[in-house]
């Protein structure tokens, strides 16, 4: 467990090492929400106008709610686990007495500890500048429920990217191409761009049976109330499974990928 | 004129040598070419649900949303496909191989900015042109306004060249790209929608300083109708002061370049 908190300790300090690069990354996130929320604000211009079953502050709070949410998900450092399996650094940490997974995890969480940190900074900021409506969520129920849903959608994030992390065991010289696929899929079907009710209740349906709505979409459900308790504990045994799924998955691959592997650029 | 024909030789050596390095590659090809695909598709499918529900968007119908997207998307990718280039930029910097660049008996700046195409890029730009025009017949335009379109989106790439410019730039002098041109395209598909969408300032920001709303929706609300000849004119005025001053800032990039690690 020490060790593991000097990975966190040190992993925080790097994420300063390159000051510009954190800022311009942060810059970016707030571009991006300035799309979302001035396209759906100008849908939600009526303030009594209901769409897609979404109030003017259920829309704005699905969309802050993104803000701090891709801060927590999908804020992380294990993306350049493919590019250590490509250049054969991964080598130097199967000599350690260090557990690889849970020295990315951990520096996932020092990444999404800072990230959270700008998040809520940044948030604050635009509410006082958008002067936004807010839904606050009354029931604790809902809220543990919420923050369950959350902590789920943190670890089937980790195990997504890295199984597609995976794939650069079999092609070193294409890692990249299989996140950015995973990326827009995460965006997408994730509900990190619009929430994905707007959709016909048929892909929706086929979606549910998918990982990717746990990320964001259904954690903000869960808050904005939109389901109930025994949907919400469903939903929240749905990530569970899959996150056992993904798990094994990984496990598998990463015994059949260290089989192959070749510590190319050692 | 001799000139000109150079630069288009040695643009196609250099493209030719970009595609097939990429070609060498078919499983990457696949991938991001399915994963553009897919993004594409997502997003229209996204903005027609979404019109489905709403009828309208800040007064515009679905034909008409979607034009403003799909120019958004021609923009976009043709910049992508001419630049692609300049994603690689850091590194000539950072490991002081510009030296080599600017060594040659060829502008620095057009190898910097135009070096590898993208061929990827390039085969999603038929389908797209095809979009563009079956979309853009359903909205009736004069034969006057589809000019108008066509000039400006033209101009809307001279203007995103001259972003590139600015970024190959900001590189020598901060040593910072990959955020920045992501910043750039950030704000770019801010333009994914009609920029009459945003509140003031924003909306004045995207219209006159980070002009993303000459670049897309200006051409696309040309082809509507909806654009005087002035604001033609103008635009392009606006396009021409941009290449002019990043192509400035350039020059006074280079005399920045320290050579480092060379």
């Amino acid at each position: 467990m020490k060790k593991y908190l000097s990975v966190f300790k040190i992993s925080f300090q790097q994420e300063f090492v390159y000051r510009l690069n954190f800022i311009m990354w942060r810059v970016r996130n707030v571009l991006q929400i300035f799309l979302i929320f001035f396209l759906w604000d100008t849908i939600f211009s009526d303030p009594g106008r209901v769409v897609f079953g979404y109030d003017r502050a259920k829309i704005l709070t699905y969309i802050f709610g993104l803000a701090i949410m891709k801060a927590i998900v999908t804020s992380s450092r294990t993306i350049d686990v493919a590019g250590e399996i490509s250049d054969g650094k991964l080598s130097n940490y199967l000599l350690k007495p260090v557990n690889y997974f849970k020295y990315w995890f951990t520096r996932d969480v020092a990444s999404k500890s800072l990230n959270l940190i700008f998040a809520v900074f940044e948030v604050t900021i635009l509410y006082f500048i958008l002067k936004p409506p807010f839904f606050f969520q009354p029931n604790p129920l809902l809220l543990v429920l919420f923050l369950t849903s959350l902590l789920s959608g943190v670890l089937l994030y980790f195990f997504l990217l890295f199984i597609f992390d995976m794939f650069a065991m079999w092609y070193p010289e294409q890692g990249w191409g299989p996140i950015f696929f995973l990326f827009i899929f995460v965006e997408f079907l994730g509900g990190g761009l619009f929430p994905l009710d707007i959709l016909p209740a048929a892909i929706q349906k086929g979606l549910y049976l998918t990982p990717f709505p746990y990320l964001y979409f259904i954690p903000l459900q869960i808050y904005l109330g939109k389901l109930g308790i025994i949907e919400s504990l469903w939903a929240t045994l749905v990530a569970g499974v899959w996150i056992l799924v993904l798990g094994f998955t990984l496990k598998k691959l990463w015994q059949a990928g260290l089989a192959v592997y070749k510590s190319e650029g050692r | 004129m001799k000139s000109f024909l150079r630069y288009l030789k040695v643009w196609w050596l250099m493209s030719k040598n970009s595609f097939v390095s990429v070609f060498y590659s078919k499983l990457s090809l696949a991938l991001f070419l399915i994963a553009k695909t897919l993004r594409f598709v997502f997003f229209f499918m996204f903005i027609f649900f979404l019109l489905k529900g709403t009828n309208s968007l800040a007064g515009y119908n679905l034909n008409q949303t979607v034009f403003f997207f799909l120019t958004f998307n021609l923009v976009d990718v043709t910049a992508q496909f001419l630049f692609r280039e300049v994603y690689r930029f850091r590194g000539q910097v950072v490991t002081g191989g510009l030296d080599l660049t600017l060594s040659k008996p060829l502008s620095p700046l057009f190898r910097s900015l135009m070096g590898g195409a993208d061929v990827i890029d390039l085969i999603t730009i038929p389908p797209l042109i095809f979009a563009i025009f079956y979309v853009g017949r359903m909205l009736n335009p004069s034969l006057l306004h589809a000019t108008f379109y066509l000039l400006l989106v033209l101009n809307s790439l001279l203007i995103a060249t001259a972003f590139h410019i600015a970024v190959l730039g900001l590189g020598i002098i901060t040593l910072e790209i990959d955020h920045t041109i992501m910043i750039y395209r950030d704000i770019t598909n801010l333009g994914r929608f009609p920029v009459d969408i945003y509140k003031q300032p924003l909306q004045g920001i995207l219209t006159f300083l980070v002009p993303v709303g000459i670049m897309i929706t200006l051409p696309a609300k040309a082809l509507m109708g909806l654009i005087s000849p002035i604001g033609v004119f103008s635009s392009f005025l606006i396009g021409m002061a941009a290449i002019f001053l990043s192509i400035q800032f350039w020059n006074f990039a280079l005399t920045k370049y320290t050579s480092a690690s060379s």
